[in-house]
This record gives C-alpha cells, sequence and structure tokens, in this order.
C-alpha cells in the first residue's frame, strides 16, 4: 500500500470513528444535517472530477508528442499511446479514471519515467503539508489578534492602519511578494535561505522517516537539520501567511465589532470586568464561529496560493508537481492533483461544517 | 465532563492518534525517497568538500537502456564510462574503457573494440566483456520497451548484434556501415549498467540508490524532485578523478530562484536552463563568472516544400535573403544566442556558412527580385502563414517572430500572418508535414556529429520539409525534384564514408545543395551557460577551463571541479 492511502486510511479511519460516534449519539437533527453534508459532498467530488476528466481531454494537441518532441516517430507514438492506454474510447478511460479515484491508484504519467503518479504524490505531499500548515497557523494567528486589536480600537489610528495592511497584504501578488522577500532577506541581508527545504549538505544526514522534514529532524534529534529545515521554512511561511493573514484579520474585526456591540457585553461592561477580558475572553470566543467556517473556504485559496509559493521557493511540494506537469500537458498528472485538492478541500469543509454544527446548535438543515 | 466537553475531548484524542500513526507508518515505508542506509549521525558531515550544482531539468530516467535526454546522460556519464569519450572541453573523440579506437572491417560493418581489463564498477564488481555485451544486447531487446525509449533513435537503426570474443574483446555487428558509429559509442546508451541494478529482462528507470557504475561517481543518495548526491567510485582508474569529495545536484522549479540561489551562494554553479535575461544580469553580478559553452541548441524555419507557397524556390529563396539574424540576436538576445548560416553549427565536422556565403542576408534587394521572378509585387503580394510554439522554445519567440515578420514584409511582397499554436498541436503539426507552410523547430544533437544536423531534416519527409517524401519501409523517402535527390545522394554518402576529410568535403557540398534548396532556413544557436562562484575552478588539463571544461557539445564532467574554501 502506498504511503499516500496509508495517510488517507490513518486519517479517515479516526475520522469514520468520530463520525459514526457522533452519528449514534448526536441528536436527530444532527444527524440529518451530517448525513445531508455528505450527501451533498460525494456528488460534488463526483461532478469536480468528471468536469476535470473532460476538460483536460477537450484541450487541443496529443499530450504523447508534445512529451516524445520531434524526434519520435508515428511507430513509437503510437506504441506509448497504446502502452498508457489513450488509444482507448474516451469513455473507457473515464471509466478508468473513476476506478482509480476510488482505488487511489490515479495510473501513470505521461511523462518522464512514466512513474506511478500515487508515487509522485505521495513524495510532494508530504513537503505542501509542511508548508500550508505553519502559513495556516501565521494566517490565523496574525488574523485572529490583529484582527480583534483593530476591533477593540475601532476608529483609531491603529484600527485603520490594520485596515489598510489586510487590504493591502491580501491584494498582493504572491511571486511578487515571495520574490521581494527572497530579494531583501535572502540576498540583501543574507539571513535566511530562499530555496528548497533543506540545506543540501546537512539534506545529506537527515533521515527520512515521514517526509514531514521538520519531524524527521525533531525525532531523529538531528539539531542541525532541525534548525535549517526551520530557516528554510521561514520565508516561504511568510509569503503564504501574511498573504492569508489580510481576509483573517477583516473577518475577525469585523465579527468582533458585532460581538462587542452585544448586550452581554454591555452588562459585562456594567459590571466592571475589565476591558481586555471582556474583548478577549467573551467577544472573540463568540466571534470565532464564522471565523472557523472561513478556515474551511480558506484551504481552497492556501492550495492555491501553495502553487505559487512552491514554484518561487522550489519547494518539491504538490503545487510546484501541478505546474511542472500542467506545462507537459500531463492529463492524468493533472486531474489526479487537482482530483486530490478536490477530495482535501471537500473533507475539510465537511469537517468544518460538522464542528460548526457541534459548536452552533442553531445551524441545521 | 459535560456531553459536547467529552466530544470534543474524544475528538482531540482521535486526531492526535492519527496524527502519530501516520507518522509512526509511515516510518516503516520511506517510499518518497531512495537512499543508501542515512548514517545514524545527527550532525552534518564535517571537512568534506561538496559543490552543489543547480539545475532546472528533471530526471526522466537513470536506465542507460532507456534515458534520452540531456541531464539524464549527464548523470549516466558522470557514473559510467563509454568505450570512447569526448575530451572534456574539446569534441575529441578518445579511447575511455577501449585501450585503442576501434578496428573497422573493409566493409564498414564490423566494429572490433578491446577494453582494458581490471575495470571495477564502485562496489567492486568486474567488468568483463561478455558483461557489457550482455548489458548492450539489453538495450537492443527490451530498450525499445522502455518508456524514454533511446534504443529506437541510437541502437535498433544500426546495430545488428554485439558479442564478446574473450574477456576484453568486443565485436559490434552493424545493419549497414556508418561512419558515425564512434560517436554512437560514446554516447549514453553504450555505458555498461550495473547487472544487478539493471537486470536483462526490465527497465529500471529509478533504481534505488546506491546507483553504481565505472565512472569516477557513483550515486549515494537520490531524494525524488529535490537532489541527488554523488560520491566518488574508489575503483575507479580513469583519467578523470574526482576533485572533490561530494557532488550534490539540486532541482529547481524556477529559473529566477536558481538564479538567486547562485548569487546567494545556495549553490555553487547554475548550470542548465536560466534564460537570456538571467544571464544578462548575472553576467554583472560581483563573485560570478558566467561562462558561455558555443554549443548545443539550434533554432530555424521548417518550410513545407509540398505546400504553396513554399514548393516555390523563389518564395523560400527570398526568405533566406531577407532574414537579418543578427537583429534577433542583438534586439532579443542581448548577443546571447550566435547568428546561424547552416544546419551544421560552427566547430562540427565540414561546418561552413553556405546561407551567408549563398544569400549574404539581409538583402532585400534580392528578396524582391526572387519574388518578382515569381509574379509577387506590392501590387500581388505573397501570403505567408508562420506558425510558432509561445513558450516551449521560451517566452522570447513571440518578440523574434514578429522581428522576422518585419523583415519579410519589408520586402514589399510578403503578408506574413504569425499564429501562436500550444506545443502539444504544434509539433505533430509542423512534423507531420500536412499542416502548416512553416514554423519554428529547435534541435539538440543526440551525438556531436554533422549527420545529426542533417540527415533528419532531409530523410523521409525531414521533420515536415518534405523535400524527400515520406515512404514507408524507406530511410531516405522520395526526393521532389533532381536537386533534392542530389541532397539525398551526398548525405548518404557522407554517412558512410570513414576517411574525415572527405567526408568534411561531402558535408560541405551538402550544405552548399541545402541551402541552395532553402530546405530549412537555420536561425541561430542557443549558447549553453554555466555560471559559477568564484571559488569554483575547472581543470587546466583540459580544453575549455573558463567554462568548466564544458565544450561545445556539452558534456559536463564532474570530477574536473574543484572548489577552493
Amino acid at each position: 500500500m502506498s504511503p499516500i492511502a496509508l495517510i488517507v486510511l490513518f486519517v479517515s479511519v479516526p475520522s469514520l470513528i468520530l463520525l459514526l460516534y457522533i452519528l449514534v449519539r448526536g441528536s436527530t437533527g444532527l444527524r440529518r444535517y451530517i448525513l445531508t453534508r455528505i450527501g451533498l459532498t460525494l456528488p460534488m467530488i463526483f461532478i469536480l472530477a468528471t468536469l476535470v476528466f473532460f476538460i483536460m481531454h477537450i484541450l487541443p494537441g496529443d499530450p504523447i508528442t508534445s512529451a516524445l518532441g520531434p524526434k519520435a516517430t508515428p511507430e513509437i507514438v503510437a506504441r506509448v499511446r497504446e502502452t498508457l492506454g489513450l488509444n482507448k474510447p474516451l469513455i473507457v478511460q473515464y471509466g478508468l479514471f473513476l476506478k482509480n479515484i476510488l482505488t487511489l491508484d490515479f495510473g501513470n504519467s505521461l511523462v518522464g519515467g512514466h512513474r506511478p503518479i500515487i508515487d509522485e504524490m505521495s513524495e510532494r505531499f508530504p513537503a505542501t503539508l509542511e508548508l500550508i500548515i505553519p502559513a495556516s497557523i501565521l494566517a490565523l494567528f496574525i488574523g485572529i489578534i490583529c484582527g480583534t486589536f483593530a476591533a477593540s480600537r475601532r476608529k483609531s489610528a491603529s484600527d485603520y492602519s490594520l485596515r489598510i495592511y489586510s487590504v493591502i497584504i491580501y491584494s498582493l501578488p504572491i511571486f511578487w511578494f515571495g520574490l521581494m522577500l527572497q530579494l531583501l532577506f535572502g540576498v540583501i541581508l543574507n539571513w535566511l535561505p530562499i530555496s528548497g527545504r533543506i540545506d543540501p549538505v546537512i539534506g545529506t544526514s537527515l533521515q527520512h522517516v515521514t517526509n514531514l522534514y521538520f519531524i524527521d529532524a525533531l525525532i531523529s534529534g538531528n539539531w542541525p537539520a532541525l534548525g535549517s529545515v526551520t530557516a528554510h521554512l521561514v520565508l516561504p511561511t511568510l509569503t503564504l501567511g501574511l498573504i492569508l493573514s489580510g481576509v483573517f484579520v477583516r473577518l475577525t474585526r469585523i465579527n468582533v465589532i458585532e460581538t462587542l456591540q452585544a448586550d452581554y457585553i454591555a452588562a459585562a461592561r456594567a459590571r466592571g470586568i475589565r476591558e481586555h477580558v471582556i474583548v478577549y475572553q467573551h467577544a472573540l470566543k463568540n466571534a470565532m464561529i464564522p471565523i472557523i467556517t472561513l478556515i474551511g473556504l480558506q484551504v481552497a485559496i492556501l492550495l492555491a496560493g501553495a502553487v505559487l509559493t512552491e514554484t518561487i521557493f522550489s519547494w518539491p511540494g504538490m503545487g510546484s508537481y501541478l505546474v511542472l506537469r500542467i506545462s507537459a500537458r500531463d492529463y492524468t498528472a493533472v486531474q489526479s492533483v487537482i482530483t486530490m485538492f478536490a477530495l482535501l478541500v471537500a473533507i475539510i469543509s465537511l469537517a468544518v461544517d460538522i464542528i460548526y454544527s457541534l459548536l452552533d446548535p442553531r445551524v441545521r438543515y | 465532563m459535560t456531553k459536547s466537553k467529552a466530544l470534543y475531548t474524544f475528538a482531540a484524542l482521535l486526531i492526535g492518534l492519527s496524527m502519530l500513526l501516520v507518522s509512526c507508518k509511515s516510518a516503516a515505508t520511506p517510499v518518497a525517497t531512495e537512499e543508501v542506509a542515512a548514517p545514524a549521525v545527527t550532525e552534518p558531515p564535517a571537512g568534506p568538500v561538496s559543490i552543489i550544482i543547480g539545475v532546472t531539468d528533471q530526471i526522466a530516467s537513470l536506465d542507460p537502456a532507456d534515458a534520452y535526454s540531456t541531464h539524464d546522460w549527464e548523470l549516466i556519464r558522470n557514473t559510467g564510462r563509454t568505450l570512447l569519450r569526448w575530451n572534456p572541453g574539446t569534441s575529441d573523440l578518445v579511447p575511455d574503457l577501449a585501450t585503442a579506437m576501434p578496428t573497422i572491417s573493409a566493409d564498414g560493418l564490423t566494429y572490433t573494440v578491446t577494453m582494458q581489463s581490471g575495470v571495477k564498477f564502485a562496489d567492486g564488481l568486474e567488468l568483463t566483456a561478455p558483461m557489457f555485451a550482455e548489458q548492450l544486447n539489453r538495450l537492443l531487446t527490451i530498450g525499445p520497451s522502455c518508456p524514454n525509449d533511446v534504443a529506437d533513435a541510437l541502437a535498433i537503426p544500426y546495430v545488428e548484434s554485439v558479442t564478446s570474443t574473450d574477456n576484453v574483446t568486443l565485436v559490434f555487428k552493424l545493419k549497414s556501415a556508418i561512419a558515425f558509429f564512434p560517436q554512437l559509442l560514446a554516447t549514453a546508451p553504450y555505458t555498461p549498467a550495473h547487472p544487478t541494478t539493471f537486470p536483462t529482462t526490465e527497465c529500471v528507470l529509478f533504481p534505488a540508490a546506491p546507483v553504481y557504475g565505472v565512472g569516477p561517481w557513483f550515486i549515494s543518495q537520490f531524494t525524488q524532485n529535490e537532489q541527488v548526491v554523488l560520491e566518488p567510485n574508489t575503483f575507479y582508474t580513469g583519467d578523470l578523478t574526482p576533485q572533490s569529495d561530494k557532488i550534490i545536484i539540486r532541482y529547481f522549479a524556477d529559473p529566477q530562484t536558481l538564479a538567486l540561489a547562485v548569487q546567494k551562494g545556495e549553490v555553487d554553479i547554475a548550470w542548465r536552463f536560466l534564460g537570456p535575461q538571467l544571464i544578462t544580469q548575472l553576467q554583472s553580478t560581483e563573485g560570478l563568472t558566467v561562462g558561455t559553452v558555443k554549443g548545443g541548441a539550434i533554432r530555424f524555419l521548417v518550410l513545407n516544400h509540398d505546400m504553396p507557397p513554399m514548393d516555390d524556390p523563389n518564395v523560400v529563396k527570398a526568405m533566406a535573403s531577407a532574414i537579418d539574424r543578427n537583429a534577433i540576436a542583438d534586439t532579443v538576445y542581448s548577443g546571447t544566442v550566435v547568428p546561424l548560416y547552416s544546419p551544421n553549427p560552427p566547430g562540427f565536422l565540414g561546418a561552413s556558412e553556405a546561407f551567408d556565403t549563398m544569400y549574404k542576408s539581409p538583402n532585400l534587394q534580392a528578396a524582391k527580385d526572387f519574388l518578382a521572378a515569381s509574379g509577387f509585387t506590392e501590387a500581388n503580394k505573397c501570403v505567408l502563414d508562420l506558425w510558432y510554439p509561445p513558450e516551449h522554445y521560451g517566452a522570447e519567440t513571440a518578440a523574434w517572430m514578429e522581428i522576422i515578420k518585419q523583415q519579410l514584409e519589408a520586402t514589399g511582397a510578403f503578408t506574413v500572418n504569425l499564429h501562436a499554436q500550444e506545443w502539444a498541436t504544434y509539433v505533430s503539426a509542423l512534423t507531420g508535414g500536412d499542416s502548416y507552410q512553416a514554423g519554428v523547430l529547435g534541435w539538440f544533437f543526440d551525438y556531436p556529429d554533422p549527420s545529426n544536423y542533417l540527415d533528419p531534416f532531409v530523410y523521409n519527409g525531414g521533420m515536415g520539409t518534405d523535400v524527400a517524401l515520406a515512404e514507408t519501409g524507406s530511410t531516405f523517402g522520395k526526393a521532389i525534384n533532381p536537386k533534392a535527390q542530389q541532397l539525398l545522394d551526398l548525405l548518404a554518402a557522407a554517412d558512410v564514408e570513414t576517411d574525415l576529410t572527405k567526408r568534411a568535403d561531402l558535408y560541405k557540398q551538402a550544405q552548399d545543395v541545402f541551402a541552395d534548396l532553402v530546405v530549412d532556413i537555420p536561425l541561430f544557436f542557443q549558447a549553453e551557460h554555466v555560471t559559477y562562484r568564484s571559488n569554483i575552478h575547472g581543470s587546466s588539463t583540459f580544453g575549455s577551463p573558463d567554462t568548466l571544461n564544458i565544450g561545445g557539445n556539452v558534456e559536463f564532467n564532474y570530477s574536473v571541479l574543484s572548489k577552493t574554501p
């Protein structure tokens, strides 16, 4: 079984247990809500996979000729096409594609060494995970702290500054922002590395266990590697995290402002509770519910941002893999990666909705 | 504890448990990284000199019976040896595993080569002629079923069989006499592969490290998409002894990042590809040297002689007369490309500047005269459709195609329509020979011989030039006119001529006919650039130390590299 299948298995089994627990022990309304959400997610993934498949095949041009170049004879092109099953009728290829999704197989790449796509994704997925987790944490941290701070000082200079920050940072093109950070902190100040996941020389001493280099360095006690991995994470994380933080600043601010106008906040103030306790303990807690919903939606933006960030920082993750395969017209790889992204977004959105329904019992279909 | 709190605690525990399980289970199956048992030490290796080379290439295969890309060949050649090789920095073919140049039978069909004895793979296994023959027969048998299929390009059409007569003698029987067979013997497919790593029954594109060859290096670690680590082969007995302790090849997704990395010192050498803008920028960066390797890729216009108006000799001659290659080189590439006046680039056997001699382009009056002879004037313009792929040969392609359009239209008798087409559609439409009048094509040789630059564009359809119409089962195809037949005859004679002087003369004549026919219009060749930091040096023992001993054949021998602290 491939590592990615193992990851899916070890994430999905506990999730399923949790889901079953909720379904068995939860209220009827909650049960109906969750089942409806799952019922909507499955056809959504199916429709998306179908769209991706047919869009890729409608595009003009032959990926085999493209990959083999002008030196390949028609006989070689025909043989490769047959080997990869591209000589079969489109509907048969579609059936195989759906079967492959269900079995997490995805077939073989059309270019290079025709490697199994699941192997290529298994190698790259941990790199993407290692990038998007700290970037999300950074975006949330900045967003929640700054948003709450701005809300608590509404219409002050700090509030205006943070609002300007949130608009500007969110509108910056990622590739430009990444390049500026590389130039400033990498080339001019020479503080931080600008490419890759680890120093190449130190990397030779790292034992690859999970392929999450931070974890690998930590569990093997390889401190130079840990330092190098952390340093390499800084600029890509800042690029992705800061840009995403803009939307969280705005959302947190507006929700905290609304909550601060609630009656129970006025009552708390009347009782002489200190303002920072009111803001950070009472208002923020209640303002978090819509923010949690947004986290689910931001996963898609996070993955889209990762595509650019990975390319700029030569980060060997799923995003840079997607760019590489799109340029090579590798049908099977592109549709597999997009389907994986869609699965990921759908599952996280589902999880967020379930958590939301647990947090706020008013949410029901 | 309330019901909801219990639920949250349970959820948190499950998530924590699942993360732990993922980490632990993955530990048992480290698929992403195939490497030698990693050292148990937690410190990076102290002391040894490591040289880091950054590239934007990708590995497609490490199997000599399959690999068919420049970067794959570079790795195979640095970890392996061939019977003959090009001396670093030059195109001189010299014996490597062979004790002398091959003995050729009178009919030119049998090549006998004596190998050095005592040659060993990096794991100590001795290479014998029977073992070598078995590996070369592997190329002939399973090679065509491998994905990249180098065998059908460089072995199957030429080699009938490979046998050994004793432990050091190899005998190659050819299907037909070809003068460039020694050049083929120096290419990566003719490298002896390790019999355990590369069994005779299957292609092994990505073998698990360590990957041993008989060359100066072996691959000690291989992390897909990130880096390849090479370490010296202690059993190596050739004259390319490694000058450093480790070579690390790092893979970059973006040329801009590679350029910044060499500026910053994250890599010592930035090799292929950076693009003209970045090269120009790095040339003025302190502490960096940019070496220009005059060899490699050429760009030209394929003209379809079976399709109007390209079937009119006056039209194609007018095009050849009107194009100003220097304007393209200077305006678009800031002088980083070299104008090309023959399909056989400078430095290759028999290279001439036939197009310059014949057309002295840009010569607008000559172009107008050619067009007028066919009745094309300002009142009756010749309409041309020129095609190009917008990205495949770099984003600059659109700019220089626009320059060509302006140059042709400056005659007053051409109307040029430019069409961009995405590569996947473009390449088959152009080389198929029945869709486009004319279009841009690039070419990179497999072996540095004029036949590799001339034959493919003339023989049997000629990549869409159609000067010899494609015929099933034919090597040459059917010439469209007597001049095309003359060209076919000259090239066929040069293919088998083993006397270098006579062969060079045949190619000179062939280039004259090629230019007269205007089979295609050579435009420029794109020099390769190697950018390196001031503490990196090539070897003064071999040619071209300023380009780290990379010569016109674009062979990069890592052994010549040294690094000062």
